[in-house]
């Protein structure tokens, strides 16, 4: 695999993907300032470094930081509470043959109901406030985890099982060595993926209303065209969005060695 | 502490006529205490159905088990250590956690199980794995770690179903001297099913020769060598004459077997 | 009874039981009508927007957006992810770029697209774009990086010109994992444009269910909710049969 000598080190190097990725990031970065500074109107293409300049005057806007920390407990409650009442409906639902067939296919089809239909309604029940973004980030993030829980309960190996009762283990030993951790993995990726869906029912929910919150500032720098602060809120956001799913993510690659 | 089989019949799929298998036919058996017995014959004869049985994961359609006068129907684990054939190891715990959590389900109170787990996996040469995890070893570890879990559970009789049968035939080999090496010193009970006509009869004491399905006992086969035996037993005459008229009571039922299998697929 | 049987049957008594508690909270008016419109009210609802053709006009603009941003999603998409999928390193570098880049929700980036392109269908187009392109490249990647190494040997000991490794080994074995993307990428460029159809336009399926739940017309809303679902279930069926039609031919 490594044919020259000479270069090795540097090659191996470059041919890490993550080095490269970076390379590619910074590229873009600097092809987009040096575009947006040819260009005609700088206004318009925002080159980086206004974003920059924009990002650190938001800091210091007192509205707009507290609508993004708002976002955020708003993520943590709702990724909570989701990961809550989905493990305990997902246990549930799984852990018996007769609940299984009798209620995962109503799981599945409240699951397949394209949610985005009904935010007018969450906002309507709930109001505009943060309890309409929190309950549409719960609905969305708990079925994945619903799902993903299930999955585990009903995948362990019935070797196992077997081999576990001709050993003389009871019900309660059988859960705690045998069933338990092998859910382990899949609840992790159930909560990775609730996660992502988390992130989508709350930016969403907190995008449609513009009376308040994120909403509030979007629509602002999008009708008094303020592209470089636009950028920079949408930044953040996506920065947060990247660092929650990194979070979920290397966890259960730390819980699913075994898999 | 012996076992005996009582006219032992059982059907699968129970009442759906078009979809029961009558798996075994008026078995009845006397397992010695201290032999090696095995169970050979064609596929789907039901030598697996009866060990589960005598493990006493279920109770069959008619007739019954008995271990000392006492009939099986729930798994003995302070009496009965069962081997399954594919590897039941918990993927996620250690070699060591492995063979203790078999002790941990027998009821042996907490400190005693790692010094009997270590115990165990040095009687089957892995003592220096055990903090590896099953993915890291190979086939043949993976199932002496099961060995080593039912041996430490010390119980007088052991079942074995084609516990080398994902082996390669070198490995199997010694497998079978260690395992013969073993039956020398222990005075175990073991019921081991098998396809292999050599292993058969390099190891068993009595080989019970099962027909096609449904399966009876067709033949029960004496092999009058004491343990330990090495492979200078396998170039006897004796060991060859066994094996061939092993192989000819088996033969027909092969056929048989396969010919049922054939119908069976269009049916299906 | 087939397990599948039974789990439709389950769904439906949901649904029944789902209508009937409906009508029962409705009809007793234990809740405002303002939250909860009467079944009957949305069903005449949906029968005056089906006959006045008041629908037509959103329902175009949605489906105009949808086949714009599909199209564009699928061609980019496809092709980009054989390009990456071409050599080991880039797809060791790209693959994980936009996977990581599809786990944002791409919806944060709509108000950029609104300033940029506007209230008009041209915003959710290229959003809806931007939304169907992650799947469906991440699938063109994964299933020609799934072939199997040996059959691409064997073709090429047999002397296979590159075309033809394309064309009888390639391209078939990354064929179903693509429609896979096709799929999810078409459901996913759907409801995307619902959503941004919501949070910011002038017309569209979306657009006029925010419109009568802000003037708290709620059985017209839910009126437009109903067939915004039935859609997304046709559209659903079209393409699973599609893709069951397609396995069949090959």
């Amino acid at each position: 695999m490594r044919a020259s000598r000479k270069p090795a080190s540097l090659r191996r190097f470059f041919a890490r993907p993550v080095v490269s990725q970076l390379a590619i990031v910074i590229l873009a970065v600097l092809a987009w300032e040096v575009a947006a500074r040819y260009s005609t109107d700088e206004l318009f293409t925002s080159p980086p470094s206004a974003v920059f300049a924009a990002a650190a005057d938001l800091f210091d806007e007192a509205g707009v930081m507290h609508a993004v920390l708002t976002t955020l407990w708003e993520l943590g409650l709702s990724f909570l509470l989701a990961v809550g009442f989905g493990l305990a409906i997902g246990v549930g639902v799984g852990a018996s043959g007769t609940s299984y067939r009798s209620l995962y296919p109503i799981i599945l089809l409240a699951y397949a109901i394209p949610q985005v239909t009904v935010l007018p309604l969450f906002v309507l029940y709930f109001g505009p406030g943060p309890a309409s973004k929190v309950a549409f980030g719960f609905s969305h993030g708990i079925f994945p985890i619903i799902v993903n829980v299930v999955a585990g309960l009903r995948t362990v190996p019935a070797g196992l099982l077997r081999s576990a009762y001709s050993m003389g283990a009871n019900k309660q030993q059988i859960f705690r060595r045998i069933t338990f951790p092998h859910l382990v993995p899949s609840f992790f990726t159930g909560m990775r993926l609730g996660m992502t869906a988390t992130l989508l029912g709350v930016l969403l929910s907190e995008l449609y209303v513009s009376s308040g919150g994120i909403g509030y500032y979007t629509e602002l720098y999008t009708e008094s065209f303020e592209p470089q602060n636009l950028f920079a809120l949408t930044g953040m956001l996506a920065l947060m969005a990247v660092f929650l799913n990194e979070v979920v993510r290397r966890a259960e690659i730390r819980h699913s060695r075994w898999r | 502490m012996t076992i005996r089989v009582e006219s032992l019949e059982h059907t699968f799929g129970g009442d759906d006529a078009a979809r029961h298998v009558r798996a075994l036919d008026r078995i009845s058996l006397d397992v010695y205490q201290g032999e090696m017995l095995c169970l050979i014959g064609p596929s789907g004869c039901g030598k697996s159905t009866l060990l589960n049985v005598i493990g006493g994961m279920f109770t069959p359609s008619s007739g019954r088990a008995l271990i000392d006068d006492e009939p099986i129907t729930r798994p003995m684990p302070a009496k009965i250590a069962y081997m399954f054939q594919e590897s039941t190891l918990l993927p996620w715990a250690t070699v060591l956690e492995n063979v203790m959590v078999g002790l941990e389900f027998q009821g042996i109170p907490k400190p005693e199980r790692e010094p009997r787990a270590r115990e165990a996996l040095a009687t089957v040469n892995l003592q220096d794995f055990a903090a590896h995890f099953p993915d890291q070893l190979s086939g043949g570890m993976k199932q002496r770690v099961s060995l080593a879990r039912a041996l430490s559970l010390r119980t007088e009789i052991l079942l074995m179903d084609e516990p080398f049968a994902s082996l390669d035939e070198q490995t199997r080999m010694v497998f079978g001297e260690d395992l013969s090496q073993m039956l020398a010193t222990t005075r175990k009970t073991i019921v081991f099913v098998t396809h292999s006509l050599a292993e058969a009869v390099f190891l068993a004491d009595r080989v019970a020769v099962f027909t096609a399905r449904p399966g009876s006992i067709k033949e029960i086969m004496s092999v009058d060598e004491p343990h330990p035996r090495g492979p200078d037993f396998m170039t006897t005459d004796r060991f060859a004459r066994l094996r061939n008229s092993l192989y000819v009571q088996l033969r027909d039922e092969i056929r048989k077997a396969m010919r049922e299998q054939q119908t069976s697929t269009s049916i299906a | 009874m087939r397990d599948s049987t039974v789990s439709r049957l389950i769904q439906a008594g949901f649904v029944a039981a789902v209508l009937l508690i409906w009508v029962l909270v409705t009809g007793t008016g234990l809740v405002n009508p303002i939250f909860v419109p009467h079944p009957v009210d949305v069903v005449k609802q949906l029968g005056r927007l089906i006959v006045d053709g008041s629908l037509w006009d959103d329902l175009k603009i949605t489906l105009f957006e949808l086949a714009l941003a599909f199209t564009a999603a699928a061609v980019s998409g496809t092709l980009i992810g054989f390009a990456v999928s071409t050599s080991r390193w880039s797809t060791r570098v790209f693959e994980p770029l936009f996977a990581a880049f599809f786990a944002i929700p791409i919806i944060v980036f709509y108000p950029l697209t609104v300033l940029y392109f506007g209230l008009g269908p041209e915003s959710k187009i290229v959003h809806g774009g931007m939304f169907g392109f992650f799947p469906i490249a991440l699938n063109t990647i994964s299933g020609f990086a799934s072939v199997d190494r040996r059959l691409l040997q064997l073709a090429d000991a047999m002397g296979a010109s590159p075309k033809q490794r394309f064309v009888r080994i390639l391209f078939p074995a990354a064929l179903p994992i693509m429609i896979t993307g096709y799929r999810m990428g078409f459901i996913l460029t759907f409801l995307s444009i619902i959503g941004s159809e919501s949070i910011a336009s002038l017309a569209g399926l979306g657009h006029r269910i925010v419109w009568y739940a802000e003037a708290l017309e709620t059985p017209k809303m839910f009126a437009y909710i109903v067939i915004v679902v039935v859609l997304a279930m046709l559209l659903n069926a079209i393409v699973a049969a599609l893709e069951v039609r397609r396995r069949g031919n090959s």
